[in-house]
């Protein structure tokens, strides 16, 4: 009996963000003994983090530009390291990393430090990257759940705060029934197919199977809970609302780019033909999604809701790529991915540097006056909220402009309008933000916290991402703008096929 | 008809019996736990007629065993009362849920004898540990792994959520 040949370099940025986990774990135990200081532990620990995190990155950043795919083992290929894997972790990797140094002074802030916090993210992600490689359906279940289980922990993080409870308890019972029906289409398109593996699935997938499409359906409806699409939706808000800040965005970004990453996969390498009947489905749900986001955002005064019910839309939004079932419609989705990843972590990561005393800053109350106390910190925050809105001259735009531009062309105008419709009508909600920040005063001032090194470094690193993919569309050569970021990204979907 | 065949069908309808029971047992939580008991072992019983020792093993070890006592400690924490489930409430959800069932379990039975592929012959070692060991730690190791580190996270996600003090 031969040994399996193992392409070890294909799980290594999986292996560096699991093993992570492991040193965080035993590092937190042998600091605690040596030291005393929980402010020193914290930033330890997130510099462990951030540096294992950023090892996955470069694997995957040299993965990306190597351009070859590597599966981990061939006779069996279950994960792939290739342009599209390259593409989603490096995404997911960023972001995480990023998160990781708000959280340095974050943490201590509302009162949570402990080590866990960063072991749990580091296994969560893991779970992600498998996730985003999966190429049979049992690995892509268990990246699902090792992304999953690290997070309704997290969302609980806050012990002592009921809502923090509360979030974690619906979260747990949401998810886990989502897992169970995308469990059950796993087991019904095994049971049509005879396998797991995508490449096998494509090949034996009978076309008109009703047991095959009841299957695929349900598969794609586990995806809609996870990425929060309406009808599924419903958990969204509470979740975000009770979690921690950092746990908010940390679900709210990496998650979706780690769900839609995968059901592109899913999609494009296992049901290929099959996914062009499913276009009706995803009209549907982005319309849908569209809708419900912006209208209910409308009338939010938390601002972690307010953010939630956004980030339904912009899940809304990036259905209408998948609704376009072509090339450049899930290009325009990869690209959108990018944009949401660094806006959304910006406009998070103004309300983590606000938090201070054991208290986040969480209603919209909160922001009056930011601009006479903290004028960098309201700047910001109008930024990042009229990216999210859309408006040229930010990457938002630009992202916006790629999707409503692939529907056109795919003949899906109306989608394309209802999209339209949707950004005009969350001007009126993004807007609310710097409206409260420059025009009210708060009743009570209370003196606010300087944002520390580590938030400051996600605001600058979000800023100059979102100016710059905003500003620099064009095509120049030698010059990385939005167009060469779209182009990596079709490239990276035109090897899925 | 022969043994096997014979176990597979009584044990098979044990199982749905038994699990209709622990589903239409609302009031006694206990009894409807002890009812997934039944349908634990009974399930288990198919496995050994179906050649797969190891699974029916562990089948028994952890849902029979683990599993449900892990239940009865929650029932016996949550200390239920009989009026905790009012029928007034569940009538409606229980048309709902009766009426679903009947149409899933209808289509199912018009649609899986025209949908299902042929099944193979299974190898003459299935079922033997050797085999199971082969699998596990060759064919499958990547999802081995990860799942080794999937209980990780869900053991210090037990500890953070529930140790008294977290310093």
């Amino acid at each position: 009996m031969n040994a399996p040949q193992l392409d070890m370099a294909a799980i290594a940025p999986l292996a560096f963000a699991a093993f992570g986990a492991l040193f965080v774990l035993l590092g937190e135990v042998w600091l605690t003994r040596r030291r005393t200081n929980e402010h020193f532990i914290n930033a330890a620990l997130s510099v462990l983090s951030i540096s294992f995190l950023g090892l996955s990155v470069y694997c995957a950043g040299a993965a990306f530009s190597d351009g070859t795919t590597r599966v981990f083992d061939p006779a069996n290929p279950m994960l792939s390291l290739d342009r599209f894997a390259a593409y989603s972790i490096a995404l997911i990797g960023i972001a995480s990393l990023l998160i990781c140094f708000a959280s340095i002074s974050y943490l201590p802030q509302v009162g949570i430090n402990h080590g866990e916090y960063y072991a749990l993210l580091l296994l969560s992600t893991a779970g992600m990257f498998l996730l985003v490689g999966a190429t049979d359906l049992m690995a892509l279940f268990l990246g699902l759940e090792l992304m999953s289980i690290p997070l309704y922990v997290m969302a609980g993080f806050d012990r002592r705060n009921l809502r923090s409870n509360e979030s974690a308890f619906k979260y747990f019972l949401v998810g886990s029934f989502a897992s169970a029906i995308l469990l059950y289409g796993i087991a019904l398109v095994y049971g049509v197919t005879g396998s797991l593996g995508f490449d096998a699935i494509r090949a034996g997938f009978p076309p008109g199977n009703p047991i095959g499409i009841v299957g695929l359906g349900l598969l794609v409806v586990g995806f809609a809970f996870k990425v929060a699409s309406a009808p599924f939706h419903q958990w969204a808000p509470d979740v975000y609302e009770g979690a921690p800040t950092s746990v908010t965005a940390y679900m709210a970004i990496t998650v979706k780019v780690a769900a839609f990453a995968a059901l592109l996969r899913l999609l494009t390498q296992a049901f290929g033909p099959v996914t062009a009947s499913l276009s009706d489905l995803f009209w549907v749900l982005a319309a849908l999604t569209i809708v419900v986001g912006n209208v209910m955002a409308v009338i939010q005064t938390n601002l972690k809701r307010l953010l939630a019910y956004s980030s339904i839309a912009h899940a809304g939004y990036l259905l209408i790529g998948f609704a376009t079932g072509t090339v450049e419609g899930y290009g325009a989705v990869l690209f959108y991915l990018l944009v949401y990843v660094f806006t959304n972590l910006g406009a998070f990561a103004v309300l983590m540097a606000l938090a201070q005393g054991g208290r986040d800053c969480d209603t919209l109350d909160d922001l009056a006056g930011l601009a006479r106390q903290r004028p960098g910190l309201a700047a910001l925050l109008t930024l990042f909220a009229l990216s999210l809105a859309g408006i040229p001259g930010t990457a938002g735009f630009v992202a916006k402009f790629f999707v409503f531009e692939s529907a056109v062309a795919s003949g899906q105008t109306v989608l394309a309008i209802i999209g339209v419709l949707g950004s005009v009508v969350s001007f009126y909600y993004y807007l609310r933000l710097p409206v409260q920040m420059y025009m009210s005063e708060a009743a009570t001032e209370t003196p606010r916290r300087h944002a520390a090194t580590g938030e400051l470094l996600v605001l600058a690193v979000c800023a100059v991402v979102v100016l710059f993919l905003g500003f620099f569309p064009s095509h120049a050569p030698g010059v990385l703008g939005a167009v060469r970021a779209l182009e990596w990204a079709r490239s990276s979907v035109a090897m899925l096929y | 008809m022969s043994a096997p065949a014979v176990f597979f069908y009584l044990f098979g309808a044990a199982a749905v019996v038994s699990a209709l029971a622990m589903v239409l047992n609302v009031r006694n939580t206990v009894a409807a736990a002890m009812s997934l008991v039944v349908t634990m072992i009974s399930l288990a019983v198919v496995y050994v007629t179906l050649e797969a020792h190891l699974v029916a093993a562990l089948q028994i070890l952890v849902y029979a065993g683990a599993i449900v006592v892990v239940f009865l400690f929650v029932v016996m924490l949550l200390n239920l009362r009989r009026d905790t489930f009012a029928p007034s409430r569940q009538l409606l959800t229980k048309g709902a849920g009766v009426v679903l069932a009947l149409g899933v379990a209808g289509a199912f039975l018009q649609l899986v004898p025209q949908a299902l592929p042929t099944v193979q012959e299974i190898p003459p070692d299935f079922g033997s540990y050797a085999a199971v060991g082969r699998t596990l730690y060759r064919d499958f190791v990547l999802p081995f792994e990860v799942t080794s580190f999937l209980l990780l996270a869900a053991i210090v996600g037990a500890v953070v959520l529930a140790k008294r003090r977290l310093d």
